[in-house]
């Protein structure tokens, strides 16, 4: 962070934002306010973990050739985007989660989010699309060893974070309309989306299947070669 | 003299981000119209009104929502109709009318702000925040057209070799898929190479300074100032329990007392600062334009 030069004060911010910041707001959020402003506690919490994030990221030396790495696999999966119809983005956010860790998996969802949304219109939903693809490079990256093991493993997980994806935008558009959380509105969601989870899934698990192979053996030849 | 969009993007995005951002939390009919009109006069004013069509979603949002929330909420005690046993009311299509007025005012707010704010002014907000992610956003932007040329000469090489053709459906999804493999490796090779070139210019060895054409001046951090400000007198007001409203199960009258005023107040002149401004800007240059 540029405001904050003292290492101590950064150290102990660091420790408190998390630990205290995110359960604060979501308490007072639920308990304070008169009248329940649940977008407004998702939205905080959604900003907050990504600031965390990027405090984390910003701390942490990371060498130069994989921060690279990280920006053309962004690039990809931005320039993915405009395919018609068929999205590769979580593919490839969990393509490079596993080779590369959750971390780039992590910034690779998140950035292909707020960079694709330059030319498809950014909103009060950017932060929670890059925090939703972000997660779910996050835990793929902690699932690597066994989602590299199997494809079959590794489709599944395109399939269910393709849903978990429509689940959780659907949450944030039935929060921005009604405030509070009503579970006919979120029903009425889910089922006006359902062709387009359906594409997502069927989306991530065809890219999946398709790309993890050869991109395996590209990243892994790099991290081979070049030693990322 | 300079247009709401020639501010510094750290005013820029101070003053929408509040406008849209008040909007986003409240349900109260006044501050939704005031955020309607601003949004609006801002839109207007800057882009004119050509290129009608692109409206089109917004008013279709306008229609469709309000009766769709009609039909799927049944709270409200004043009841049209009863279908299948699923009251129709009033207080449902009351509410959906100002919550998609809501909903479409801040997609023109942010229909604003993703027309001001381009990539190179999101680059020097990202970079303040922080310089390694910035540098990573701006790689990024950079790798797209560099990737697409690249491409392309990939694509004419592969031709040129007679791999393949594209009046054949297979053989052409082929190629291209050849081509893109190619692509890949070549991005990831020469990303290593742009790596290795930065290391050896010594990045990484201090810390990482970003440039920016854009000032600070004074006029922008009045901006700022007054933005914070009228945003200080919102959230303070609404503190206070002023600007509630609720629609169900009746609606309540809207709110008259002393900390809604304010807040009505504030967020009026806020967002209306945006508008005025161009206005003023446009207006002057257009007395100067006739005066010569």
């Amino acid at each position: 962070m540029m405001v904050i030069k003292n290492p101590t004060v950064r150290k102990i911010l660091k420790f408190l934002i998390p630990a205290l910041l995110i359960p604060l707001v979501i308490i007072i959020g639920v308990t304070l306010l008169k009248q329940k402003h649940y977008a407004l506690v998702a939205s905080f919490v959604a900003l907050l973990s990504l600031l965390l994030f990027v405090a984390g990221y910003e701390k942490k030396k990371t060498g130069s050739r994989r921060m690279v790495i990280v920006a053309v696999m962004i690039t990809l999966s931005v320039v993915g985007r405009f395919i018609p119809l068929f999205k590769p983005v979580t593919a490839l956010t969990i393509i490079t989660a596993v080779w590369l860790g959750g971390e780039a998996g992590f910034l690779v969802g998140a950035m292909s989010a707020l960079i694709s949304n330059f030319y498809f219109g950014q909103g009060p939903w950017t932060p929670f699309q890059m925090f939703a693809w972000g997660l779910i490079g996050l835990i793929a990256g902690l699932l690597s060893v066994p989602l590299k093991k199997h494809r079959l493993l590794m489709a599944l997980y395109g399939l269910f974070s393709g849903m978990a994806y429509s689940f959780v935008m659907d949450i944030w558009t039935v929060l921005w309309y009604d405030k509070a959380f009503s579970a006919e509105l979120y029903w009425a969601a889910l089922l006006t989306a359902v062709p387009y989870t359906i594409l997502y899934s069927v989306s991530n698990v065809i890219f999946l299947w398709l790309l993890a192979k050869p991109f395996g053996e590209k990243l892994e030849r790099i991290k081979v070669k070049y030693g990322v | 003299m300079r247009g709401f969009g020639d501010y510094n993007p750290i005013a820029v995005f101070v003053c929408l981000m509040s406008c849209a951002g008040i909007a986003v939390f409240t349900l109260n009919p006044v501050i939704i119209i005031l955020s309607v009109i601003g949004a609006a006069g801002l839109w207007f004013v800057r882009m004119g009104t050509d290129n009608m069509k692109s409206h089109l979603l917004g008013a279709a949002m306008l229609v469709v929502l309000p009766l769709l929330n009609m039909l799927v909420s049944h709270k409200g005690a004043t009841v049209f109709i009863v279908i299948n046993d699923n009251p129709v009311t009033l207080e449902s299509l009351v509410y959906g009318v100002f919550s998609t007025m809501m909903l479409v005012s801040v997609l023109y707010w942010f229909r604003s702000f993703s027309q001001i704010m381009t990539s190179d002014k999101i680059l020097y907000l990202l970079g303040r925040v922080s310089p390694k992610l910035a540098l990573v956003l701006s790689m990024t932007l950079r790798f797209i057209p560099h990737f697409s040329r690249q491409a392309k000469k990939i694509d004419n090489a592969q031709k040129v070799m007679g791999l393949y053709k594209e009046d054949n459906i297979v053989d052409s999804a082929k190629g291209k898929l050849r081509v893109f493999s190619v692509l890949v490796t070549w991005g990831l090779e020469n990303g290593i190479t742009t790596a290795d070139s930065m290391t050896a210019r010594g990045y990484g060895t201090v810390r990482r300074t970003s440039f920016s054409v854009f000032r600070f001046g004074r006029s922008d951090a009045l901006l700022t100032a007054v933005t914070l400000l009228l945003l200080g007198g919102c959230v303070a007001g609404m503190a206070f329990g002023g600007a509630e409203f609720s629609y169900y199960p009746k609606m309540t009258g809207i709110p008259r007392d002393i900390s809604s005023l304010i807040v009505y107040i504030c967020y009026g002149i806020m967002t209306l600062l945006p508008t005025v401004i161009e206005t003023e800007v446009k207006l002057r240059w257009h007395s100067l334009k006739s005066a010569i």
